[in-house]
């Protein structure tokens, strides 16, 4: 068992059992729907053009490679369904899952491992450190056992194969390839959203397609606003609406709000009726009032219910995890009468009343410039704070998550 | 920016809209190197070289096209494409000798600073040095953003040079004759004439305009549905440089050169252009010109050859990461400044010889840049159906002869 370069396998000779050679490698080819890692076949530039050397035929691997008896190379037969690793993966962009960021390969590790009468190629890992880089400058300039030695004193920089996620562009290919970004979707959002941030745009387009829609509203929610408005606008509408169906309803008005009239009015066409309605509602409101920034999903009950209703009411909302640190009680015709933290419900009887736990609850009208709701969230320590119409009916929560981020952005 | 109220966003844009990557690419392109090689043209050989304006003006429309052309269908900054196209080593050759070149580039914009400052009568040991580490933190801390606007505005300076170039009553006739004339074909055996217009070229089409531009306009998002509007800003960018070039000439050509004043030396020498606006207030306007010209380009040359080298090399890049996360960008763009501002304190160094200097090494590197740049664009695999018009090709063609017949003959007979 060794490793070999890709570097050292491109342009290396090939020989038969003989001797004879018959032409360099140019390309070497891995089909992932057969084998994930497993080299399937190398192309061969000869005199008489382009030949496929499939992998089994490999006696040997490095500087030559060697073939078994006759000669078998096959005509070329181009095929969408492989990954070519110099054109797909040298020197293109990918996603070190691990490490969280978006490199440049500068060199294939392969495997070669003898097994009965050939050997065995599998790609085990990419190289983005210098050792890859100083390889590739002085390959044919420098001797290669002097090359050798060089590279050991370089510490590799390598990522495994299995924490790569290529990134590939063409939704049909993608397919064939059986890439679905797994290792990406795993991340939390907001790193995804950094990795995101470094890509070009055909690639964000590409990542966005791909992931699981939730995991795509949540890092929506993280992107720097124009990095955001750009990846709505290249994506499909049918793909936005299920995307800003997952977001929070106060999200996802901000972010329809800085789109165009009628590019956010065919995303609201898509979307679910209920959904659409509270995020309808949200987007008449100013950005940038108590209104434009509260969100519609938070828990209340009616302040006559006991503490188990209201642990029942927990355990059913779907909403944000930030929205669930106080329950809101209302009164008749929906009118806010007071609030119960959630370490209060903790630390009652299933059987208290709700109303006997209440505290007097801070709340502010829909118009409430954003800076007096953050002043209001500094005077009295909240974690969310209740909007309520001029009835006094209670018609969202602003969350302290909601506040920071306004906070950050205001500039 | 998200809570500034709607009007004003939209006013924002408008501005904006204006004021693209092209345009202030192009500001940044009359810079130190710019503005004392366009002045020794004009005080060396008056009108002679002002036919090159008219082919240098298509060439850098054509050449800046291609780069915003590239930005926007392909998301990628040139070094990106390059390396993606043609592998590690020959992009890291292009980078060494990119960042050899921008090297000279930033020696001149310090070079500037430090000239404009000697009008003061303020020393350049304690001004390079001072001014070397105010770009240093300002990019670094992120201040950069806020204080563009001032440098553009502040480039308003450029119009008092169409001014002192009418006030200096140059000869019309003659300017407009040598500016549409064919060019002397004995002018390639003068070595003087040749260096001059091997420095015209390069300081007008520079190697690490085409990086900055491209990498402005992905970093703006602009898409390829959206180009149409960049291309107008990118052609009038390239205009306006190459008005107030031409303006630069004649009004050295109509004061220094008509005065017999051949050589420029230092900045007081070329201050003496602006002297028919200014009178005596002469070196103050050209002073404070130059200075904001010279910071202007040192904020941005150092930086954008940090980001180009590594996002082509591969090395981790971006002011938002930590120092240790990314070494070699921080350790390039500090070296840049460093060194570049450090070459300036050698005693008695000829400001206006390096500066030109400068401006013949771009040159010299132009025609190589361009040669990747034209395999590119007729790429149909990297440019979709944006691939180059035959015209476009065969402009970026023939500059690229013209650069290399003039670099040969620069080496062939020196002297």
């Amino acid at each position: 068992m060794s490793l070999v370069a890709l570097s050292e396998l491109l342009g290396a000779t090939v020989r038969d059992a003989h001797g004879t050679v018959h032409g360099r490698v140019r390309e070497i080819a891995v089909a992932p729907q057969d084998h994930p890692t497993r080299v399937a076949y190398l192309v061969v530039r000869t005199p008489e053009g382009d030949r496929t050397l499939m992998a089994e035929a490999v006696k040997s691997c490095g500087s030559t490679v060697r073939t078994g008896e006759g000669t078998p190379l096959e005509p070329c037969s181009p095929s969408d369904g492989v990954l070519l690793l110099k054109r797909d993966l040298l020197d293109q962009q990918i996603i070190d899952v691990h490490g969280r960021k978006v490199v440049r390969v500068n060199d294939v590790e392969i495997e070669s491992t003898p097994v009965n009468n050939h050997v065995v190629l599998n790609v085990v890992s990419v190289n983005v450190g210098a050792r890859g880089a100083i390889r590739r400058l002085c390959k044919g300039v420098v001797p290669r056992r002097t090359l050798r030695a060089l590279l050991e004193k370089i510490p590799a920089q390598d990522i495994p194969w299995q924490y790569v996620d290529l990134l590939e562009t063409d939704p049909a290919r993608r397919v064939k390839l059986k890439i679905a970004y797994e290792g990406l979707a795993k991340l939390h959002p907001a790193d995804i959203a950094d990795i995101v941030e470094d890509l070009p745009p055909a690639e964000r387009e590409a990542v966005f397609e791909t992931i699981d829609e939730e995991v795509a509203a949540e890092t929506l929610e993280e992107l720097d606003p124009d990095v955001k408005k750009s990846i709505i606008e290249s994506l499909d509408k049918d793909r936005v609406a299920d995307i800003v169906e997952e977001m929070d309803p106060d999200a996802a008005a901000d972010l329809l709000g800085d789109l165009q009239a009628e590019h956010s009015g065919e995303i609201l066409k898509e979307m679910e009726p209920e959904e659409r309605d509270e995020v309808t509602q949200l987007l008449e409101f100013g950005e940038h009032t108590a209104a434009g920034r509260m969100t519609t999903q938070y828990i209340a009950v009616p302040n006559t219910v006991r503490v188990d209703a209201a642990i029942e009411a927990l355990k059913r909302f779907e909403g944000g995890r930030e929205a669930l640190s106080t329950i809101y009680l209302i009164g008749p015709g929906q009118t806010l009468t007071g609030s119960v933290s959630l370490v209060r419900i903790a630390t009652s009887l299933p059987g208290d009343r709700l109303a006997d736990l209440s505290e007097p609850s801070v709340s502010c009208a829909p118009d409430t410039p954003q800076d007096e709701v953050a002043a209001l969230f500094d005077k009295y320590n909240l974690i969310t704070l209740a909007v309520v119409d001029e009835h006094g009916r209670l018609a969202g929560i602003i969350t302290a998550d909601d506040v920071i981020t306004m906070l950050r952005h205001r500039d | 920016m998200k809570f500034i109220g709607k009007g004003w966003r939209n006013r924002l844009v408008m501005l904006l809209a204006v004021v693209g990557p092209g345009f202030i690419t192009a500001n940044v392109d009359n810079d130190a190197g710019g503005i004392f090689t366009y002045s020794q043209a004009g005080a060396q050989f008056g009108y002679v070289l002002l036919w090159t304006m008219i082919p240098i003006t298509i060439a850098l429309v054509v050449v800046q096209e291609m780069a915003s052309r590239m930005g926007a269908v392909t998301g990628k900054g040139l070094s990106d494409l390059i390396r993606e196209e043609f592998g590690f080593r020959l992009t890291f050759f292009v980078m060494l000798a990119l960042v050899i070149t921008n090297f000279g580039n930033v020696v001149a914009e310090f070079a500037g600073i430090a000239s404009s400052m000697e009008l003061f009568g303020l020393s350049r040991y304690i001004v390079v040095p001072v001014a070397a580490f105010v770009v240093w933190l300002m990019v670094v801390r992120g201040t950069y953003d806020s204080i563009e606007k001032i440098f553009l505005t502040a480039s308003a300076f450029y119009v008092c040079y169409i001014i002192a170039g009418v006030l200096a009553q140059p000869d019309w006739k003659a300017a407009a004759f040598a500016t549409v004339t064919r060019p002397q074909a004995a002018g390639i055996r003068n070595y003087g004439y040749v260096y001059m217009v091997i420095a015209l070229v390069g300081t007008t089409i520079a190697p690490w305009m085409q990086f900055y531009l491209q990498a402005s306009i992905v970093e703006k998002g602009v898409t390829a549905r959206q180009y149409r509007a960049s291309r107008w800003d990118v052609i009038i960018g390239c205009i306006f440089t190459d008005v107030v070039a031409w303006f630069i000439i004649v009004a050295c050509a109509a004061t220094l050169y008509a005065a017999g004043h051949h050589d420029i030396a230092d900045a007081a020498d070329a201050a003496q252009a602006l002297r028919p606006l200014a009178g005596q207030w002469a070196s103050l306007l050209f002073a404070a010109g130059l200075f904001n010209a010279s910071l202007f380009a040192a904020s941005i040359l150092p930086i954008s050859t940090a980001y180009a080298v590594c996002e082509g090399l591969g090395f981790e890049s971006g002011l938002d990461k930590k120092f240790h996360e990314a070494p070699v960008f921080y350790w390039l763009y500090t070296l840049l400044i460093v060194l570049g501002a450090g070459v300036l304190l050698i005693p008695r160094l000829p400001l206006v010889t390096v500066l030109v200097a400068s401006q013949v090494v771009n040159g010299i590197l132009l025609p190589f840049v361009l040669v990747f740049m034209l395999i590119l664009t007729n790429d149909r695999e990297v440019m979709g159906e944006y691939i180059n018009s035959r015209l476009f090709n065969n402009v970026a063609w023939v500059t690229v002869i013209v650069m290399i017949v003039l670099t040969l003959a620069l080496t062939v007979r020196p002297g």
